[in-house]
């Protein structure tokens, strides 16, 4: 990709700051269109049934009735297994390119969904209270890489919302659905608003305006002329993509598919998040469960697919996680309410693949909850620091390695 | 009463004009029409107040009209194309404003239910009681199938507890995080045991609840649900946490401890009654104070419903809803139990592309006819000026700023003769403009 002298300056200023965090590892030399891609499970995945401890007795005491999911699932190195429903994930974690972590949460879990979900997205645990100032930790990796070209360096993808995790400082995030939704039409005629229409004028001025006014102002007129900027060069950069994999239907496959347009299109957008929701499975969930497991191993299967046809996989790394995971004893309506810890999945990205961390231990739980082997900010620490971003700035302090791409 | 919640009154310098119509109309309901507006400021504050309240409901207000109609389809569509129709054509305003906010503060989803009815028979409960006493709408819902089923208190009897309802019932109904411990949601856990529903009506299951001593808020007592309701209403802090939550609706998205503590007197003081309340707070100083006017990001439903109701329109309802959709906003599909996020969460250059799209779509026709024509607001408008002056009163209650009014007037003027495309094209513009996208 081209630089301009000042986003020149500005990758070549990080080039330091990286290696002396790399501690000189044995990676390729960092190339800025390195992507991350976050598959948030929201709900509370149940990390028990989905990677599942088959070889420990108590797992199937805990769980009379949800222990079934045992047979049919595919067997890890260390005696787990993925639930039956996960085959392709399955594939690419024994082919070394995908790891699954044991264990990953924070001290003093918290149950609440909303509480849990945003101290994931702060990445602080002692995180209380969400204002407008809050940040989120992708939010504030986007700052540290925000250049003033076309490109948009993060977005949010299915939703209208931006989640806390991409709320930044000083970069503006978007979120989009369709690529069709990214012209911005005119009222007197069909198409777009034409490149000379006064009623640009209009927008472009409100900007003006809003960057003297109070602080609400001009975040909308910012947001407008942000808008109007985006379906510009979105429009025409999408226009270059045809995918290579077939994607299943559904919210998350055309979800995957638009996250795959961008990396593939060269937009500049590095970091992504989307949200997969349904996880809540206080009743009755085995056949819910698998089946929100068939429908993500699918969509990821066809999203690798599609940027091996792209040779665009070894540049974007995938962090698929919940909230919390849930209570390691099943409940009276064959269910599982809120619990702490669970597995997250890392994809690609030249990560070590197989099985990282121990195996949860069902003898000792905390308040009913397995107990967090690895803090969720090592994880988050190791792919900034592949991504060539300062993780201690992002993250607040130094945190230890979760040993993705080796110790 | 602390000064900020007394009854606002104009001088010379500070009358009830359209400005502050419009911002009652915005808040109280989804805005209003030019000639509602210029009626509410003939009729003065304390009457527009009541005209948008309607007067106190002393019991539940019967369902709304063609309940039973949208029930017979069993569609989910319908409903919700029935509550964007009862937005806005529904009298008093306030009624259909305060059953969306219950909708976005008890958040049930029909994406989990699927069961159109038991979503209109929810919103309908919204619409009787949602201006009563909050104990009694607590106790409605408490009892309603649908928010039962949405957190599974259908599966919670004795011995096996399902913590999912009391959970949500302190955490997001009443009290907020931090103002009880994960004992008091065990406890309350069990006194809801056997609260269930049985052919789409509640049903108290005596044999599968768990009659036992509990102990709750620090009092032991062999306690069931109604006690758990009128423990929790009890509590400073449930006050504290519904003014929070009101102020953020209809004045501020970010209160201030001075404005709930007054606000939260008011609410003990009325015996809970939400109505009287409400009625206090949007006749107050403080609701009428700059920091309030402008302060809030329009939602979906404010931005599609208020453009319809400020051009005095009719549209198709379930073409609306799709666009509400669209927007983030799908009634009866909230995102979580935590409803919508809503201010600047609302906001991204994508949805703001779409919300101008929304408007190009709407005045062009593409979203099926607009009646009257935009264009008919505009037949003693002639000039480019008054073109943009025109659009000004009737999308912005005429605060339009000199350099705004002349970029509107220069849209107007790109269409010549073209008299029907330069209304449309100066709405559009106007609605492109920063304060367009705020209530």
């Amino acid at each position: 990709m081209t630089l301009d002298r000042r986003s020149f300056l500005q990758f070549a200023g990080a080039v330091p700051l990286w290696w002396g965090l790399r501690g000189g590892g044995a990676l390729a030399p960092l190339g800025d269109d390195r992507t991350l891609l976050v598959l948030e499970l929201a709900g509370g995945n149940d990390g028990l049934n989905t990677v599942i401890p088959v070889d420990d007795e108590r797992y199937a005491r805990l769980r009379p009735k949800l222990s079934v999911v045992r047979s049919g699932a595919h067997r890890l190195v260390d005696g787990t297994a993925l639930h039956g429903a996960l085959a392709k994930v399955h594939g690419l974690v024994t082919g070394g390119r995908a790891t699954v972590l044991h264990g990953v949460g924070y001290p003093r879990p918290d149950r609440s969904h909303f509480r849990s979900r945003d101290i994931w997205h702060v990445a602080d645990p002692a995180h209380v209270r969400v204002t407008a100032a809050t940040t989120g930790w992708l939010g504030r990796a986007a700052d540290t890489i925000a250049r003033e070209s076309a490109g948009v360096p993060a977005a949010a993808v299915g939703g209208l919302e931006v989640p806390l995790l991409l709320k930044s400082e000083r970069t503006a995030v978007p979120s989009l659905r369709r690529v069709e939704d990214f012209q911005w039409l005119s009222a007197t005629a069909r198409g777009p608003v034409g490149s000379a229409s006064p009623t640009r004028a209009v927008v472009a001025a409100g900007e003006r305006a809003g960057g003297t006014g109070d602080d609400l102002r001009a975040f909308v007129a910012g947001t407008a002329s942000r808008g109007v900027a985006l379906a510009d060069d979105l429009s025409a950069a999408l226009a270059r993509y045809r995918p290579k994999a077939d994607y299943p239907g559904g919210q998350l496959g055309n979800d995957l598919r638009l996250a795959a347009q961008l990396v593939v299109s060269g937009f500049g957008t590095r970091l992504l998040h989307l949200s997969f929701g349904g996880f809540d499975t206080h009743a009755r969930q085995l056949p819910t469960h698998a089946g929100l497991l068939a429908q993500l191993d699918a969509a990821l299967a066809a999203f690798v697919a599609d940027l091996d046809g792209h040779a665009a996989a070894e540049r974007v790394v995938v962090l698929v996680h919940s909230e919390f995971g849930r209570r390691a004893a099943e409940n009276a309506s064959q269910g599982t309410d809120h619990g702490a810890a669970a597995p997250a999945f890392v994809l690609l990205g030249g990560a070590r693949g197989g099985v990282l961390g121990p195996v949860p231990d069902l003898g000792t739980l905390d308040d009913g909850d397995p107990i967090a082997t690895t803090d969720f900010r090592s994880v988050y620490r190791d792919l900034l620091t592949w991504l060539g971003i300062d993780a201690a700035r992002v993250l607040g302090g130094e945190h230890v390695s979760a040993g993705l791409w080796g110790s | 009463m602390n000064d900020l919640l007394q009854p606002w009154e104009p001088s010379r310098g500070d009358r009830f004009d359209l400005a502050k119509a419009g911002h009652l109309l915005r808040r109280a309901g989804y805005g209003g029409s030019l000639s509602l507006r210029l009626d509410l400021v003939a009729a003065g504050v304390a009457a527009a107040v009541d005209r948008v309240a309607g007067p106190a409901p002393a019991a539940p207000l019967p369902p709304p009209e063609r309940l039973q109609d949208v029930i017979a389809f069993g569609d989910i569509a319908r409903v919700r194309a029935h509550r964007v129709w009862l937005a806005l054509h529904g009298e008093p305003v306030l009624r259909t404003r305060m059953s969306h906010f219950w909708h976005g503060h008890f958040a049930t989803s029909n994406q989990k239910l699927q069961d159109p009815r038991a979503m209109a028979l929810q919103l309908a409960t919204f619409d009787g009681a949602g201006l009563l006493r909050f104990d009694e709408l607590l106790a409605a819902m408490c009892r309603d199938p649908a928010l039962l089923r949405w957190l599974d208190n259908d599966g919670n009897k004795k011995g096996k507890p399902n913590e999912n309802f009391a959970r949500e019932l302190f955490e997001l109904f009443t009290l907020g995080r931090g103002h009880y411990s994960e004992a008091d949601v065990r406890e309350a856990a069990r006194c809801f045991t056997g609260w269930h529903v049985r052919d789409g009506a509640f049903r108290f299951a005596a044999n599968l609840h768990d009659d036992g001593e509990k102990e709750l808020f620090g009092a032991r007592g062999r306690f069931g649900g109604d006690d758990v309701i009128a423990a929790v209403v009890a509590r400073r802090e449930s006050a504290e946490f519904l003014a929070d939550r009101w102020l953020r609706c209809f004045v501020h998205p970010e209160p201030e401890r001075v404005e709930i503590d007054a606000l939260a007197a008011v609410y003990e003081r009325s015996q809970r009654s939400v109505y009287a309340t409400l009625t206090t707070l949007l006749r107050s100083r403080l609701f009428f104070s700059p920091r309030a006017r402008g302060a809030k990001v329009k939602s979906p439903a404010d931005f599609v419903l208020g453009t319809v109701r400020a051009l005095g329109a009719h549209a198709a309802p379930m073409e609306l809803a799709a666009a509400m959709a669209a927007l983030g906003e799908a009634w009866c599909e909230p995102p979580s139990v935590e409803g919508w996020h809503g201010e600047r969460a609302w906001l991204s250059p994508a949805s703001w592309l779409l919300r101008s799209n929304f408007v190009a779509d709407l005045l062009a026709g593409r979203t099926g006819k607009l009646q009257p024509a935009p264009a008919a607001l505009f037949a003693r408008s002639k000039t480019p000026a008054e073109i943009a002056n025109r659009a000004g009163v009737l999308l912005l209650d005429g605060a339009l700023a000199k350099n705004d009014a002349d970029h509107l007037a220069a849209v107007a003027a790109a269409h010549g003769a073209d008299h029907a495309a330069a209304a449309v094209a100066v709405l559009h513009a106007a609605a492109c403009l920063p304060d367009y996208q705020l209530a």
